[in-house]
């Protein structure tokens, strides 16, 4: 460490006003501040500070996804012997799984980290950690099959327009990773929907089993909600998706983290989870008795495991950013978002996975779910008054 | 009477004026600085549109569609007029307009100074023409004509208010100055466009 911090010292005036590379202040920045404690103090006004701050509270999202990211590799290489019908190993599963993960974690990283760099130093602004979850968001969202290049167009054009054009991190309104995984999804419909949930590299001397069907639980949901996988195998996440949607148990492990680091705002994931199952309740209520297959008979319960909805509950719609920011606000996004994402699946057969658009949508409703918040509590205390 | 349900709905979120046809974008981008304009100039799209789709309906049905004349006397049967609907249809709006305009004038003058040029541009606001040319492409009849325009003004109205919302927040952000005011409104549009895709597919 001392090597690091001498090293960096040593360079330090080269970067500082007046110095050679002024420029390139921001890069220096980042590093600086990636190794070190910051030794800058405030010098006008009081602040209160404590440890919390935005690369603290960035890692702790980091840390409550590794589960998921772990999960999500041993599931992509579980998925991929069982199409093949191959007995292996657990390790050999991860291995397969990493293989075939970690080179789109790093490219999503890369280009991200690279166009916000970019920009950090054309505009002269310090690099913020704001990407470094968005960067782990991303290929938690892709199929596993996605080639390479498009998770690096997904990265740019979410950090340029969702992100950087807004002034950097904390000022856009609209979740930067959901909007790569939009963009992606509109643009490249046949890399992002359908059979492309399970990775079918060939394997020497072995075909698909006749067993294998690509179709996810969303998609068999929709003709027949009888022929979906037992509760247990969607709360374990033993079933195709996403890289890191698929186990409900680590999100939940990932969401304990979230809540008792204080970092993810328990009011939005309860009150999303409770506006999926209030509104899957009405669904049965309401649906057709002649046809029991019909996917509104589907027990609310399963709405919650199935696809992403827990995932997006735990790790996107707490974005503190993009979600509502008054309390009251939050209880209102989140019933919202629940409710819209099954009432997508049931209705739009278009888009099986609901709770992507429906978390983008409210990200648009947030301000006005706001601004009615305050007005209302203004009123309120006039007629108090 | 739950088809006209499904079409009100379909013409607030599925065929959002705004964001599925990008109809009535300049005062949808003028007026949303602030949530309260953009509440008043959203109210009097809807009582606009409510106002004259309906009224074009009639003009169409018992003046201008073919064979419409017929009730005057049969002989003027196979006249048909339907080449002047624009012309008639952009009056009525400019009729209802001056209306409005009067009113606001009347009981919210603080609301007529903050519309300005805006409000009279109703008039030229593309999503109520296209109210009115979608109805007579559609062949609506005058129940799915009424609740089709309440919906279509609801939508405009959810809409403007909506960008209004996100640009009082957007005030905090730092926007690069070339950017700064209707072009990062477009693409506040574009992006909210992309959110409002996930009505697209629904069937009702």
């Amino acid at each position: 460490m001392k090597f690091i911090r001498n090293l960096l010292d040593s360079v330090k005036p080269q970067f500082e006003k007046g110095g050679k590379l002024e420029k390139w202040h921001p890069a220096y920045d980042a590093f600086e501040t990636l190794m070190f404690v910051p030794d800058t103090t405030t010098k006008n006004g009081v602040h209160v500070r404590d440890a919390m701050d935005m690369k603290r509270t960035m890692m702790t999202v980091i840390f409550a996804m590794i589960p998921c990211l772990l999960f999500g590799m041993w599931n992509v290489g579980h998925q991929h012997y069982l199409a093949f019908g191959m007995e292996t190993t657990h390790l050999d599963k991860f291995i397969f799984g990493a293989i075939k993960v970690l080179p789109i974690v790093v490219v999503s990283y890369a280009v991200g980290l690279g166009v916000e760099f970019i920009f950090g130093v054309i505009k002269g602004h310090p690099i913020s950690e704001g990407y470094l979850v968005t960067g782990m968001l991303i290929p938690l969202t892709m199929p596993v099959t996605i080639p390479l290049w498009m998770v690096a167009l997904g990265a740019v054009f979410c950090t340029l327009l969702g992100k950087e054009i807004f002034g950097g991190t904390g000022f856009n309104f609209m979740n930067p990773a959901l909007l790569a995984r939009a963009f992606l999804f509109f643009a490249f419909p046949a890399f992002m929907s359908g059979e492309v949930w399970t990775d079918l590299s060939p394997e020497a001397g072995k075909t698909v089993v006749d067993a294998y069907s690509g179709a996810t639980n969303l998609a068999v949901f929709d003709t027949d909600y009888t022929a979906i996988q037992s509760v247990s195998d969607l709360f374990w996440g033993f079933e195709q998706g996403s890289i890191g949607e698929t186990s409900v148990f680590m999100i939940l492990i990932g969401a304990a983290f979230l809540i008792i680091s204080g970092v993810g705002s328990w009011r939005i994931i309860l009150s999303v989870f409770l506006g999926g199952y209030l509104m899957g309740l009405l669904m049965n209520a309401l649906a057709p008795a002649d046809n029991l297959s019909h996917s509104m008979h589907m027990p609310a319960l399963n709405h919650l495991l199935i696809g992403s909805f827990a995932f997006g509950a735990v790790f996107m719609a707490t974005d503190p950013v993009t979600a509502a920011h008054t309390q009251k606000g939050k209880w209102i996004y989140g019933l919202l978002i629940g409710a819209f994402t099954v009432i997508l699946r049931v209705f739009n057969p278009a888009y099986p996975e609901g709770m992507m658009l429906s978390i983008l949508l409210f990200n648009v409703f947030a301000p006005l779910i706001d601004h009615m918040v305050v007005e209302q509590h203004i009123k309120k205390r006039l007629k108090h008054a | 009477m739950e088809h006209l349900l499904s079409l009100f709905i379909k013409s607030i979120f599925v065929e959002n004026a705004v964001f599925a046809f990008f109809l009535g974008m300049c005062s949808f981008l003028a007026v949303s600085k602030k949530i309260k304009t953009a509440f008043g100039l959203g109210l009097a799209v809807v009582f606009v549109m409510l106002l004259t789709t309906p009224l074009n309906y009639v003009i169409l049905k018992y003046m201008l569609g073919e064979g419409a004349l017929a009730w005057i006397h049969p002989s003027l049967a196979d006249v048909d007029l339907t080449f002047l609907s624009f012309i008639l249809f952009i009056s009525t709006i400019a009729g209802a307009v001056q209306l409005v305009e009067m009113v606001v004038e009347k009981f919210a003058p603080s609301l007529y100074s903050a519309l300005g040029i805006f409000l009279p541009l109703i008039t030229v606001n593309c999503s109520i023409l296209g109210a009115s040319l979608f109805m007579q492409e559609r062949e609506y009849n005058f129940a799915e004509t009424a609740v089709f325009s309440l919906g279509t003004g609801i939508g405009f109205f959810l809409a403007i208010v909506l960008l209004a919302a996100i640009r009082e927040r957007l005030q905090y952000s730092k926007v690069p100055p070339a950017l700064q005011g209707l072009g990062i409104a477009m693409i506040v549009t574009g992006l909210m466009a992309i959110a409002f895709l996930s009505f697209s597919g629904i069937k009702l």
